[in-house]
């Protein structure tokens, strides 16, 4: 499970994110939606231990991201929007060096269902320059599949993969949250956040607008009911965020 | 302003400017500011008139010194200088800028704008490096230096043209430089032929001295072959020795037109520039388009990864794989390796012990160079992984352990390095009837440097990751180094203040080893292993000392703070 409590992140006069509070239930996925600049990412930064936050408490498993940082990220993974790959290491090594990181026992059984999961199998020996953007992409969801991890912080996942890399990617996170894994996912792609997540966060600024299931949120506000996630976030974060997309 | 690439390259300077200003309100980066300022204040007033009246060498013998350090620049920069490097835009002036309509002289134009940034702060540093050596006024000195460093910057941009036109319409190209090539092989030819005619001169001065060497240098440089090449440079150099105000404007118009007539060589270049460029910055930046060009990595065969073990140790085998995979490394090897065979060959056999003696004593000579520039060199640590910070931020990996395993990555390369050299020198001084020095003296001193290096590299190594982590925004990321004249200046600095705390780190160790080796001094010999030890010892008690202060360091820091942790 993913806890955050009161979380802050402060850069110099710019508050990225203020009081951030919500958890998150094994089995569950949060889309993390806004405007660009909403502060998603530093909050996903935040919560993979990535970024220190100003204020605030992040646990993740049952483990303080403070004060127990190497078990806490031990039990989560992060995939950033950009897929941050070694040009020297092939896919294949790709995946054991995480997993000698991560201190994954039976990685030789693993191996080859993520391979395969992610069309990965043909190229277990490309190094990643020779791979497209999708393959790339693909090869960093596998690298934070490849420890079953507890919590998975996806940042944009989606980027890149074509129609059918797509739906695949849609199975395997619903598959991993079915599994146990408590999901977060920040996407642009509101009807990919309606499709699969079970609860949606709505940040302006790096404040919530609004948290809860798509129902929950229209009830609160009686004027978007009857309305998609796109209208109901349109709706939410008002003409500037109409501009901004 | 009305043009968009100077109002670019001014407002890019200034904002440069501004985040760096900005910086020192963070007290590393303004006590290392001091400390560099500090540096150069020791420098310049160290250089003050020197005791004992003028210095012991002609004017026309510095000259000529000048002269032949700048065209050894420039030939260097004919021979091996770095296309790449120097038509380098970065990937978003290749977008926005190329399909702009903006001209090729005016790309051009931007570019030099843009140097200049670098060329001024090594004009500032220079002013005051040489402060005693040349003229008087330093607004003279500086306008001199000016000249010089933007002349080079020129040159070397012009070169990378020519050469980058040369490879881009080969046979082409070639014909219709038909003329000024032969013309050049010519000069080429006519000058060592020149060169032999007068080494038993100059070989006669070498052994009488430095004094007569000079002397028979200056006389050789009248000849008119040396006399034609050296020209252009004592052009450059003059204005910075001129005595004078009057001897000053007199030897500064000349530099100038020399200077012009560089300018005029680049921007009439009718070398494909932006094609060149595009692909040097693309290649600079990993292209996504691997067709056009060669790989930088080739998946060859590399020890596995063991499943399971210490965590960290999945960082050190990877920045060992970066090395292992790299083309220039297979080189390296493969020449040592050659080196070795054919010092073997030589020493088994009847041949010239002097060669094998020089050979050695060269070898040993690359190695001391690597013990001071070797951690400047080799860079596959935390430096190239910098740009990936977010991604090892979120691995479950302590700080310290991070910190010390990146470390150790171009701590072994380093050391296999150097004991590959100093195995070399062993092998020299073997046969050939040399043997000085003695076998026994150089097995020991290939014994202790297996022993000892391992230990002082890493602490050298970790001198300069923690200059990663404690100032990010001053060290070159990525596997480039900076090179040319005016990142010399610069370096300088880096080197000088990595070599005093590496001495600082170093002299405990020192003063431990040889305490031991004296209260030991009745053992003889014998005595080297406790006091190595002793030395050993307390170099991985710094090592933990600095690996848990820079451990925290780095878990503090804040990725999105770094301006170099983002991938190109």
């Amino acid at each position: 499970m993913i806890e955050a409590e009161g979380l802050q992140k402060v850069y110099g006069d710019i508050v990225a994110v203020q009081d951030l509070t919500f958890r998150v239930d094994p089995g569950e996925v949060i889309g993390l939606v806004g405007p660009n600049g909403a502060g998603k990412t530093t909050t996903l930064h935040c919560l993979s231990g990535i970024t220190i936050p100003t204020r605030g408490r992040v646990r993740i498993a049952g483990y303080d991201l403070a004060t127990d940082a190497v078990a806490a990220k031990s039990a989560l993974a992060f995939v950033p929007d950009e897929p941050h790959l070694f040009e020297y290491l092939t896919v294949e090594e790709h995946l054991r060096f995480v997993a000698r990181l991560y201190q994954v026992e039976d990685v030789e059984a693993r191996l080859p269902g993520v391979l395969r999961e992610l069309e990965l199998d043909d190229r277990r020996g490309s190094l990643p320059e020779e791979l497209s953007r999708g393959m790339k992409q693909k090869l960093a969801i596998a690298c934070a599949l490849i420890h079953a991890p507890r919590a998975l912080l996806l940042d944009e996942p989606l980027t890149g993969l074509d129609p059918v890399g797509i739906r695949r990617m849609k199975a395997t996170i619903l598959d991993h949250a079915r599994s146990g894994a408590a999901v977060i996912l920040s996407s642009h792609l509101l009807h990919l956040v309606e499709e699969i997540c079970s609860r949606v966060l709505i940040m302006r600024r790096g404040r919530v607008l609004a948290f809860g299931t798509i129902e929950d949120i229209v009830a609160s506000r009686p004027e978007l009911a009857g309305l998609r996630l796109e209208d109901v976030f349109l709706g939410l974060v008002g003409q500037e965020g109409v501009e901004e997309r | 302003m009305r043009s968009p690439l100077g109002y670019l390259a001014v407002r890019s300077a200034r904002n440069r400017i501004m985040r760096q200003v900005r910086r020192l309100r963070k007290p590393r980066y303004a006590i290392a500011l001091l400390l560099g300022a500090a540096y150069l204040w020791a420098v310049s007033a160290r250089h003050g008139p020197s005791p004992g009246g003028p210095p012991d060498i002609s004017p026309a013998a510095v000259e000529l010194l000048a002269a032949v350090g700048v065209t050894l620049i420039l030939l260097y920069t004919w021979l091996f200088g770095s296309d790449r490097r120097a038509l380098a835009f970065s990937r978003a002036e290749v977008t926005w800028l190329f399909p702009a309509p903006v001209t090729r002289a005016q790309l051009i134009r931007y570019k030099l704008l843009r140097g200049q940034f670098v060329v001024l702060f090594n004009v500032l540093l220079w002013t005051f490096l040489l402060s005693r050596d040349l003229a008087e006024e330093p607004w003279r000195r500086a306008a001199a230096i000016w000249i010089l460093l933007t002349t080079l910057t020129l040159h070397r941009l012009g070169a990378a043209l020519l050469k980058a036109s040369l490879w881009e319409h080969g046979a082409t190209a070639v014909r219709t430089r038909a003329v000024s090539l032969t013309v050049l092989g010519g000069v080429a030819l006519l000058a060592l032929v020149d060169a032999s005619q007068a080494m038993p001169a100059l070989r006669q001065g070498w052994e009488a001295g430095p004094r007569l060497f000079l002397l028979a240098a200056e006389e050789y440089a009248t000849r008119p072959i040396p006399h034609a090449l050296l020209f252009p440079a004592r052009v450059l150099v003059r204005p910075m020795l001129a005595g004078g105000w009057s001897e000053w404007v007199r030897e500064l118009l000349p530099a100038l037109a020399v200077l012009v007539a560089h300018y005029l060589w680049v921007i009439r270049s009718d070398a494909a520039f932006e094609e060149t460029a595009a692909a040097a910055a693309l290649a600079r930046s990993r292209p996504q388009s691997p067709a056009k060009r060669a790989p930088r990595f080739t998946a060859r065969p590399v020890p596995p990864l063991a499943v399971q073990g210490w965590p960290a140790g999945a960082l050190l085998w990877k920045n060992l794989v970066s090395v292992l995979r790299a083309g220039r490394v297979r080189s390296v090897a493969a020449g040592m390796a050659v080196a070795a065979l054919a010092l073997l060959g030589l020493s088994l056999g009847d041949s010239n012990g002097t060669v094998l003696e020089i050979v050695g004593w060269m070898t040993m000579m690359w190695a001391g160079f690597l013990f001071v520039l070797g951690p400047q060199w080799i860079r596959n640590d935390l430096r190239t992984d910098l740009a990936r910070l977010a991604l090892l931020r979120s691995y479950p990996l302590r700080g310290a352990a991070v910190v010390g395993a990146e470390t150790a990555g171009s701590t072994v390369v380093l050391t296999a390095l150097q004991l590959g050299l100093v195995a070399l020198a062993w092998i020299a001084f073997w046969g050939g009837g040399v043997d000085e020095p003695p076998t026994a003296v150089r097995t020991a001193v290939l014994a202790g440097a297996a022993v000892l290096l391992p230990g002082v590299n890493f602490l050298a190594m970790l001198i300069q990751n923690g200059a990663v982590i404690l100032l990010p925004g001053w060290v070159n990321p990525g596997s480039d180094r900076p090179i040319g004249v005016e990142a010399l200046g610069h370096n300088m600095l880096i080197i000088s203040g990595f070599l005093l705390i590496l001495a600082a780190l170093l002299a405990a160790p020192a003063a431990a080893a040889a305490g031991v080796l004296f209260g030991l001094r009745s053992l003889g010999w014998w005595a080297a292993a406790p006091a190595a030890l002793a030395g050993l010892l307390l170099m991985a008690l710094e090592a933990r000392v600095l690996l848990t202060r820079l451990g925290r360091v780095y878990e503090a820091t804040d990725p999105a703070t770094v301006p170099a942790a983002e991938l190109p």
